[in-house]
């Protein structure tokens, strides 16, 4: 019933290294909770539920703590309802996150044979044998990657996170998109065991698209935890690109390069869950002062809340994968493997493959971007409104769950050696590959296994970074510099909180190369004085900016739907008969398309039972011409 | 090891002399009374004595950013591909790292130009935001390509790799490889298609609108790393791009490769008399072509082998 290898232990640990901080910090943001016993109830059995998906050990245990999973995260977004878009949200988060359980559910019907007790093992045995093992890839791509916010089905996130209490959404981001990589890795190595080399390349292309949109509407963003939710969309795609490269080296037998990308996925999965619980911790503290999410109204709380800034520049420096934070050496590994490309035979794709270098390295300089303006207009500056100048710093114990889990950030970064053995005893469980040895000759450096591949030596570059950064002090000390302190010169000007750079203006060059993708609803208003459109006095300016997917793929859906709906109305007519018939020739086309999918396809009986629904529907629903 | 130490020492005290370099040469071509060589030490020497003036609407980040813009550059030169004296090189960090390191820098910068609350400072690190990002996918491309071409991704083994046996297999893609890196090597110095490093008017400033507030030591250390960033890039594009001379005697390989980087230099200061700035939405073209030639080097490289 319970299963616990080391790939349910590894993911064990990651969810106890994500709890233990999010509980100070739980319960330092508690007071200001109206409903606790409501929150706490839900908050533990959210918690209790993610441990149980992780070590459940067959199908309906895992599909139950998986739908505990969503209706607890579901019931906490709605802790605290301040008006109608928390409602909203909610509700699209409950239909996403079922949309997502159907999927696994078909999926775990075929593969378990109905028998929902049966364990992993066996399940793979089906697998082998199931005509369509396509089809349950898909199945399982649907389901978990829903979950994960990769896209397409990436839409809820940045309506979900932000109106959940930012402990919670620390720990939704941090830790429950991680469960969707767990079950990703339960499936693809214990369930389905084998795969073609263009299941891989469809996880490569969703990675590659996923980290470039979600950096980018990251960067139109100006609430900050939406903008830390589209975040965990870019870092889902980080973390399937190097998924993706390790399916594709393993289905050509490159086994090595293969374990060497899985590596690299979990740690980037770690390294997710570390720097993006801190981020919302930090972003939760602010929000908790200013009583707002818009970035707008924030600015100089650096020196109001000197630990939040801090803890929230090492995250950012972090998730930005700069040098020698453990963001970095995740992205590092993902960049090699990808490189690692090189050594296969077949062109196109090696070249395709450049195309995600290409995506990622974009993803890499747009991040740096965004969160210079995340920090930036946060934390420096002057304040931007009245909620910014009375912010002070948190309690108690939000402080110590901030500074836990930048322990956390900092552990991943220094005991990398250790952590990457716990990654490779799981894979050598998963691929039966062990390369601990050849990355990590000895724990000072850190080898690429792609040939002529590359070193890093993080410990080294912190080592260095650290030594010449006291060199430079010691000579400012010993220089003995007097200092005057006076305003910032602004041509004369006063230097007031308006004439600072917004966060608007911050990535307007970058919204409008990227124009064609974001299409701004641009609103310009100025009150113009005696007619010289030089001269105002009052002016206004805003964008908007509605995600593409959002606007295509969804709501063109919805409109198909009550196209749908609205004909089926004009045939049903309110006649008691008619709805009967419909229901019939329903019941019949989902058995005989159940006889496609679980026996085999052959067109005579395929051609006979589509006469048979033609004339069904002919005689039943349509009638005779009026 | 005392090579070693005396080609980083060599760097050091080269870098202002370069920068200094390359504006005497403008001058002189513009009919200008040309800045004496040694202009930018007395620059140093003179912000090092100076009193600073701290913005009083700053926070503490004035008083770190500084040291983090300057220190990754300063450690990059320890890993910088070996100048003369045969193969010896220091492999702890790889060409991704070395970008890294620069990104780090460069982040510190802009967060410096937000601290001040001057709108200057936004708008520099706005741009600088800008042009950085689009930076990074085609220097990773190029030095992936080149990466292959010197059977290495750490670059200290690459341009020993192409000193002993120069690419002419390859040359196609080499030359793409060249061209794109130069390209970037402009950008990101903030040389004059994309930035000028000389004028204060708020239209056409990048890097100078960010450290604007800052004086004395503070504006000493992002000076002195502006200087050292063309220094990298120059020794970078001089040991991959033009590799020879690593073989030569110590002595005289130093001087070979002191040449070198004068050669870039001069190569710099002609394109910079002889271009106008472009604007600001004009430089993603500039930059797309250098991801383009990445590109087209990766692309002849596998498809061609040339």
């Amino acid at each position: 019933m319970f299963l616990f290898d080391n790939l349910s232990i590894l993911f064990l640990f990651l969810i106890m290294l994500g709890v233990v901080p999010n509980l100070f910090y739980s319960f330092g943001y508690l007071p200001h909770i109206r409903r606790k016993a409501y929150y706490l109830l839900h908050y533990f059995s959210f918690i209790g539920s993610m441990v149980g998906v992780v070590v459940a050990g067959n199908a309906l245990v895992f599909l139950f703590f998986w739908e505990l999973m969503s209706l607890t995260s579901w019931q906490l977004i709605l802790t605290e309802v301040k008006d109608k878009s928390t409602i909203k949200a909610a509700r699209f988060y409950f239909f996403m996150t079922h949309f997502g359980f159907m999927f696994l559910l078909l999926f775990f019907l075929i593969v378990t044979n109905g028998n929902l007790e049966i364990d992993f093992a066996m399940m793979k045995s089906i697998a082998s044998d199931f005509a369509y093992p396509t089809l349950l890839f898909f199945f399982a791509v649907l389901g978990l990657l829903s979950k994960a916010g990769a896209v397409p089905m990436h839409v809820w996130l940045p309506y979900a996170h932000p109106e959940a209490p930012s402990p919670v959404s620390a720990l939704m981001s941090g830790i429950m998109l991680k469960i969707a990589i767990y079950g990703l890795f339960r499936f693809t190595f214990d369930i389905l065991g084998t795969w073609p080399l263009e299941w891989g390349i469809l996880i490569l292309i969703i990675g590659a698209l996923s980290s470039l949109i979600g950096v980018l509407y990251a960067l139109s963003e100006h609430d900050i935890k939406a903008l830390l939710a589209n975040h965990s969309i870019e870092n889902i795609g980080i973390i399937l690109l190097g998924f993706g490269m390790g399916m594709i080296f393993s289905s050509l037998h490159l086994q090595t390069l293969s374990a060497f990308s899985f590596i690299a996925a979990l740690f980037h999965t770690f390294n997710h869950m570390s720097f993006k619980s801190l981020l919302f911790m930090g972003g939760g503290s602010v929000l908790h002062e200013t009583n707002t999410k818009n970035m707008e109204k924030y600015g100089g709380l650096i020196k109001s809340m000197p630990i939040t800034a801090f803890t929230f520049l090492l995250a950012s420096i972090s998730i930005s994968a700069l040098p020698p934070t453990n963001g970095f050496l995740s992205e590092w590994m993902i960049f090699q493997s990808l490189i690692g490309s090189s050594s296969i035979d077949n062109i196109s794709l090696k070249l395709a493959i450049s195309f995600s270098v290409f995506a990622l390295a974009l993803t890499g300089g747009l991040a740096i971007a965004c969160f210079v303006k995340v920090f930036g207009i946060t934390f420096l500056g002057l304040h931007r409104s009245t909620n910014a100048k009375h912010a002070k710093e948190v309690n108690f114990m939000m402080k110590t769950g901030m500074i836990l889990m930048s322990l956390v950030v900092v552990s991943l970064m220094l005991f990398t050696p250790f952590y990457m053995k716990f990654f490779d005893s799981t894979l050598n469980e998963l691929l039966h590959v062990s390369i601990y040895k050849q990355i990590f000759p000895n724990i000072w450096s850190l080898h690429s296994v792609t040939p002529y591949g590359g070193i890093v030596s993080p410990l080294i570059l912190l080592v260095g970074l650290i030594a010449i950064i006291l060199a430079l002090y010691a000579v400012f000390k010993s220089l003995n510099i007097k200092e005057k302190v006076y305003h910032t010169w602004a041509c004369g000007y006063n230097t007031t909180a308006k004439t600072q750079y917004s966060a608007t203006g911050f990535a307007g060059p970058i919204r409008r190369f990227f124009t064609w993708l974001y299409n701004p609803n641009e609103h310009f208003e100025k009150e113009i004085i005696s007619g010289h459109k030089t001269k105002f006095v009052d002016a206004s300016f805003s964008v908007h900016v509605e995600p593409l997917f959002e606007r295509t793929i969804y709501k063109g859906s919805v409109k198909l739907v009550n196209k749908i709906s609205y004909y089926v109305y004009r045939l049903a007519h309110f006649e008691q008969s008619r709805y009967a018939a419909m229901i019939f020739n329903m019941l019949l086309s989902i058995l005989f398309s159940y006889r496609i999918f679980v026996h085999e396809f052959d067109w005579a009986t395929f051609l006979l039972e589509s006469v048979v629904m033609l004339i069904s529907v002919k005689v039943l629903l349509i009638g005779e011409k009026r | 090891m005392i090579v070693y130490g005396l080609t980083i020492i060599l760097l050091i005290f080269l870098s202002p002399l370069v920068t200094s370099f390359i504006k005497m040469i403008k001058m002189y071509l513009l009919y200008k009374k040309p800045i004496p060589i040694f202009q930018g030490y007395r620059d140093f020497s003179k912000l090092l004595s100076k009193e600073m003036i701290i913005s009083k609407e700053t926070s503490s980040i004035t008083r770190i950013a500084p040291y983090l813009v300057l220190s990754p550059l300063l450690l990059i030169l320890f890993f910088l591909p070996p100048i003369a004296g045969g193969e010896y090189y220091v492999s702890f960090i790889d060409a991704f790292t070395i970008t890294g390191l620069i990104s780090l820098s460069t982040f510190f910068l802009m967060i410096l130009g937000l601290d001040s609350a001057s709108s200057f400072g936004g708008l520099g690190s706005s741009r600088e935001a800008f042009i950085s990002a689009l930076v990074e996918p085609a220097m990773i491309l190029a030095l992936f390509s080149v990466s292959m071409m010197g059977n290495n991704l750490g670059l200290g083994q690459a341009s020993v790799n192409l000193n002993n046996d120069f690419p002419y297999a390859h040359m196609a893609s080499y030359l793409f490889a060249a061209i794109s890196f130069f390209i970037l090597l402009i950008a990101e110095n903030g040389r004059i298609p994309v930035d000028n490093p000389e004028t204060h008017l708020e239209l056409t400033m990048v890097h100078e609108a960010m450290i604007l507030d800052l004086s004395g030591f503070y504006l000493m250390l992002i000076e002195s790393a502006g200087s050292i960033k063309f220094m990298i890039f120059a020794s970078i594009f001089a040991s991959l791009f033009m590799p020879f001379g690593l073989h030569l005697p110590i002595f005289l390989g130093i001087i070979v490769f002191v040449l070198k980087i004068f050669f870039i230099a001069i190569l710099v200061s002609l394109l910079e008399v002889n271009t106008a700035k472009l604007r600001l939405f004009k430089v993603p073209n500039l930059l797309g072509i250098a991801i383009v030639f990445a590109f087209l080097s990766l692309i002849t490289f596998y498809v061609l082998g040339a």
